[in-house]
């Protein structure tokens, strides 16, 4: 009985099992940021979407259009290689000689000198903003629905004011906002924290990466064989880790709905 | 130009791969979804949760994780249970387990449309039903259902569209077999070739798109037929609420 526990608070407290634990912090970091971003890109393109200049509703229409018919996984794939590669390309356009462009043998970069190193850092941050892009064209739409939900009396009430139009946007529409855009948001909410499942494709050592290496069947010379293939128990855990996430956050949405809607119509909640 | 046409003649027999996944995975998931979405409306507890969990857990877990594990845990099987069966060829095989994962998957978020729908079917159509005397085959069969598929149409073509997007990561879980390279796959082999990512890439996403629109195609035409009786049939919208 001892034994048994002894032996498993080893195992769970190797080193390989502590970097698991450790790398749960590039799925929070991402989810956080892409949550964050997506907010962002999704107000920006709502306010692209009802503007009165015609190339920038285009523009915000075509975002919001394209990047939903696209899957997300080839949207996150195809954005971090494809900044990489313009970034380099610039970067070539200064640095690169003639010479230098002889002497590279492959396609690319143009020459040795424009080579962009990314690491887990830059990957994660690019994986961060072509999470908030895909997700803000879905938060784009979500936003978009809610601004035009917002009363039309509170925007006239705060024009009567002598407010510019600058100020009915920020201080009254956007606010009001909020309340009716919150449920939708909650469910762009939950795509982004599945989505942080794909970062192990952009080579960053995350959760998922972890969890196959260390279910791998385990030998070891001065032990034997300590296990043969775990990887669906690991995968499991992860399984179950997501769901709890979710519920966690389904919570958390409902509160912050109840607080958001706190003096305003009943309707305009979930 | 020629590079163009040529990724759009390479990714042609990809593109088959990820209709095959889809068109297997569809009309399975459909029937077990509205097993799941009566399941979540029954009065029996046991069932009852044992719907709700299973949709809450599915719709709750990424599909990445959902492959990795099935996958995994057929491979953990593979000794024990297929090789003395002789069926570890065909069980291991992307072919079987995509379809078999994507299933699981998507019936969980079409018994979620289903179940919405259910509710949302009028109460007064239902009393009629049990009124004239019809069993609950019968109303099932003959008012609940023709009214639910109605309302559930717009949101179940969401669904199929973006289950079509999810076979994009069949792949990215699971070995490649020979050369059955989807869309995926083909585009990023195509970009260790040459590191083209402005070609290669938007090529298979336009793929993409042109199968989703078609998809949309087929169905709003399905969804007029099934609305014929109704004056102004309503339009099946791109509005998706939910992805994996």
């Amino acid at each position: 009985m001892f034994d048994e526990i002894a032996f498993w608070f080893a195992y769970l407290t190797n080193g390989k099992h502590l970097t698991w634990y450790a790398s749960f912090q590039f799925t929070i970091i991402a989810a956080l940021l892409g949550g964050a971003l997506a907010v962002v890109f999704g107000l920006t393109g709502a306010t692209l979407k009802t503007s009165r200049f015609l190339p920038l509703r285009l523009i915000g229409t075509t975002y919001s259009a394209i990047v939903r018919g696209v899957p997300d996984v080839l949207f996150f794939l195809f954005f971090p290689l494809a900044f990489e590669q313009a970034v380099e390309w610039v970067v070539a356009t200064q640095v690169c000689t003639v010479e230098s462009i002889a002497a590279q043998s492959s396609a690319w970069p143009p020459c040795r000198e424009a080579n962009w190193f990314l690491g887990t850092t830059e990957y994660l941050l690019l994986a961060s903003v072509s999470l908030g892009l895909v997700y803000g064209a879905f938060a784009t739409n979500v936003i978009h629905g809610a601004m035009r939900a917002v009363p039309h009396g509170q925007l006239e009430a705060a024009r009567a004011y002598g407010m510019s139009a600058r100020q009915v946007l920020w201080r009254v529409h956007i606010r009001q906002m909020w309340v009716y855009a919150l449920p939708g948001l909650s469910n762009v909410w939950m795509l982004i924290i599945k989505a942080t499942s794909l970062l192990s494709l952009l080579q960053i050592a995350d959760i998922v990466l972890w969890a196959d290496r260390l279910g791998a069947p385990n030998f070891l010379p001065a032990v034997g064989l300590v296990h043969d293939d775990w990887r669906w128990r690991y995968y499991l855990v992860l399984f179950v880790f997501y769901i709890l996430v979710t519920w966690l956050s389904e919570k958390a949405f409902e509160a912050i709905m109840r607080r958001a809607g706190r003096g305003i119509l009943s309707e305009a909640r979930g | 130009m020629q590079a163009f046409l040529d990724d759009l003649a390479m990714m042609a027999p990809a593109v088959l791969f990820n209709l095959y996944f889809a068109a297997a995975s569809i009309p399975v998931g459909f029937v077990l979804a509205i097993f799941l979405a009566l399941g979540k409306a029954s009065s029996n507890t046991l069932i009852n949760r044992l719907s709700r969990g299973y949709i809450y857990a599915f719709r709750g877990s990424p599909l990445f994780i959902q492959f990795f594990m099935f996958y995994s845990l057929a491979l953990s099987l593979n000794m024990t249970v297929w090789r003395p069966l002789g069926i570890s060829g065909f069980v291991l095989h992307p072919l079987f387990m995509g379809p078999l994962v994507l299933v699981l998957n998507t019936a969980a978020y079409t018994a979620e449309i289903f179940y919405g729908a259910l509710r949302a079917v009028p109460r007064g159509a239902i009393e009629a039903a049990r009124a004239y005397g019809m069993s609950p085959s019968q109303q099932f069969r003959r008012v609940i259902w023709p009214n639910l598929i109605r309302l559930a149409w717009p949101a179940y073509t969401n669904e199929v569209v973006f289950l079509f997007h999810a076979t994009a990561i069949v792949y990215l879980a699971l070995p490649v077999v020979g050369g059955q390279k989807d869309l995926m796959i083909t585009a990023k082999d195509l970009f260790e070739r040459d590191f083209n990512a402005f070609l290669h890439f938007p090529v298979a996403a336009l793929y993409f798109l042109a199968v989703s629109l078609v998809v949309f195609f087929i169905f709003g035409l399905i969804y007029q037929r099934l609305m014929r009786h109704l004056p102004q049939p309503g339009r099946v919208r791109f509005m998706p609420r939910w992805m994996r």
